[in-house]
């Protein structure tokens, strides 16, 4: 009877190592190709709920060589995730603009202004500024698109410009 | 044979009917084509209205107040300008009881009470227009990008169709408008204006949110300014007696200097972009 134990027990131990999670190690090339291959087959393989981590160490390695192609393997990288079922389409697009295009999706909303915007000024432009420092990392240091993340800062100094006008006069229309 | 007669005539009739439809087709094919024409000049032109006649000319006239006074109050400022430069060459300072540098500080609360008089004069025309500019640009940019537009909305505007960082630093800049004379920059923002037909939405929005901006400040000062006149006319009176220089006095025309006539050392530089631009060819799909 001991033995039998024994041996179940065994057996209950080689089952859960064999259903153990994946450890989803970081990408190890410091080439971006290579390293995206290796995110690819973790992601499928399991590590999916890691997807945010792969994303800034892809980001990451893409710094250490930048170039303007590195936007197109993101993008490549983001529609096979789309595709895979690892993030929605939406997801995906807000991956890509947040850091490669000069639009802010922080602004992204279906209210007029004076009812949405106004009300949390504060906090859009304080979201604002985080998504103009992922572009800064996306646009300039991975991409070395220098033009792009200029008129993303000029947009980000316009829209605080715009918003301080049209906020002061909505309130000014309800006094 | 017997429906020939009635053949006949119906022949010129369904021609002319004929014709009458040709006519209507060719007519609504015309009008057609001038609504589209129409629809297509339209979308060229800015679809904000930020800026109707009537701030133009709150514009002009603004700056037309703000040069009067500027005209009445330099030749008075100049000789303020003298008079403490006298008082300080006199070393008048903590020589109060010298009855030569009492007459001169009498002379300075004169010429003192009269900047104060002349402002007085020309401060309710001024705050008058720029109220009134001020208004109507408040029911603009309220109406157009508070409650017409989304935040996404308004980003596209103020993008417009500005691909190229070039073309964002050919838009005005106006921010950080001291070192300018008062009336010169009415002047700059008439010009502004009254060019903007030229220029896309997105500029009008940042020039539109720039001047009402100022023009709640301006607005702002001159009230506090012309309850302070009153204050300060009846405390230099009283000095007028004891012959006392206050140093309110001397910060009150240092500020109405540097108002209309600008500070010089407060001009802004204006940081250019990064260098190097890199033509960007790659459009990802999930751009939006």
């Amino acid at each position: 009877m001991p033995k039998n134990l024994t041996i179940l027990v065994i057996a209950f131990l080689l089952t859960s190592c064999a259903t153990n999670s994946p450890e989803c190690m970081g990408p190890q090339s410091k080439n971006l190709d290579t390293a995206i291959d290796a995110a690819q087959t973790a992601l499928i393989n399991g590590c999916h709920a890691h997807f945010d981590r792969y994303y800034d160490d892809l980001l990451s390695i893409a710094e250490g060589d930048p170039k303007p192609e590195n936007k197109r393997a993101f993008s490549e990288f983001l529609v096979w995730s789309s595709d895979e079922g690892l993030l929605s389409k939406r997801q995906a697009q807000e991956y890509y603009n947040r850091f490669f295009n000069v639009k802010f999706m922080t602004l992204k909303g279906d209210y007029n202004n004076c009812s949405q915007t106004c009300p949390n000024k504060r906090k859009v432009l304080l979201d604002m500024e985080r998504e103009l420092s992922d572009k800064e990392q996306g646009l300039l240091r991975v991409s070395l698109d220098n033009e792009g993340y200029y008129r993303a800062d000029q947009l980000y100094q316009e829209v605080e410009l715009v918003l301080e006008a049209t906020c002061t006069a909505c309130s000014a229309g309800r006094r | 044979m017997r429906n020939a007669p009635n053949r006949a005539p119906t022949i010129p009739f369904e021609s002319a009917r004929k014709r009458s439809l040709h006519v209507a087709l060719t007519a609504i094919l015309i009008a057609a084509a001038i609504l589209l024409s129409g629809a297509t000049a339209s979308a060229n032109t800015p679809t904000i209205r930020l800026f109707p006649t009537t701030v133009v000319e709150d514009l002009k006239q603004t700056g037309n107040v703000a040069r009067d006074m500027e005209t009445g109050l330099q030749e008075i400022i100049g000789r303020l300008d003298q008079q403490q430069q006298l008082y300080i060459e006199s070393k008048c300072d903590g020589a109060e009881d010298d009855s030569g540098c009492q007459r001169l500080a009498r002379q300075i609360g004169a010429t003192y009470l009269e900047m104060l008089t002349v402002m007085e004069e020309r401060l309710p025309d001024m705050e008058h227009t720029v109220n009134n500019t001020r208004n109507s640009l408040e029911k603009g940019l309220r109406n157009e990008l508070g409650k017409k537009m989304t935040p996404w909305t308004l980003q596209e505007t103020l993008l417009g169709s500005k691909a190229s960082a070039s073309e964002v630093t050919a838009s005005p800049t106006l921010r950080g408008r001291s070192g300018m004379r008062l009336s010169e920059r009415f002047n700059q923002y008439y010009q502004l204006v009254a060019t903007s037909g030229a220029k896309g939405d997105q500029s009008l929005a940042v020039l539109a949110s720039d001047i009402y901006l100022d023009m709640e400040e301006t607005s702002l000062l001159i009230q506090r300014t012309r309850q302070e006149i009153a204050r300060a006319t009846l405390m230099e009176q009283l000095n007028q007696s004891f012959g006392i220089i206050t140093p309110e006095m001397i910060e009150v025309v240092g500020g109405v200097k540097s108002i209309l006539f600008g500070d010089a050392d407060a001009v802004p530089g204006v940081s250019g972009p990064p260098p190097g631009a890199i033509e960007q060819a790659y459009r990802s799909p999930l751009e939006q």
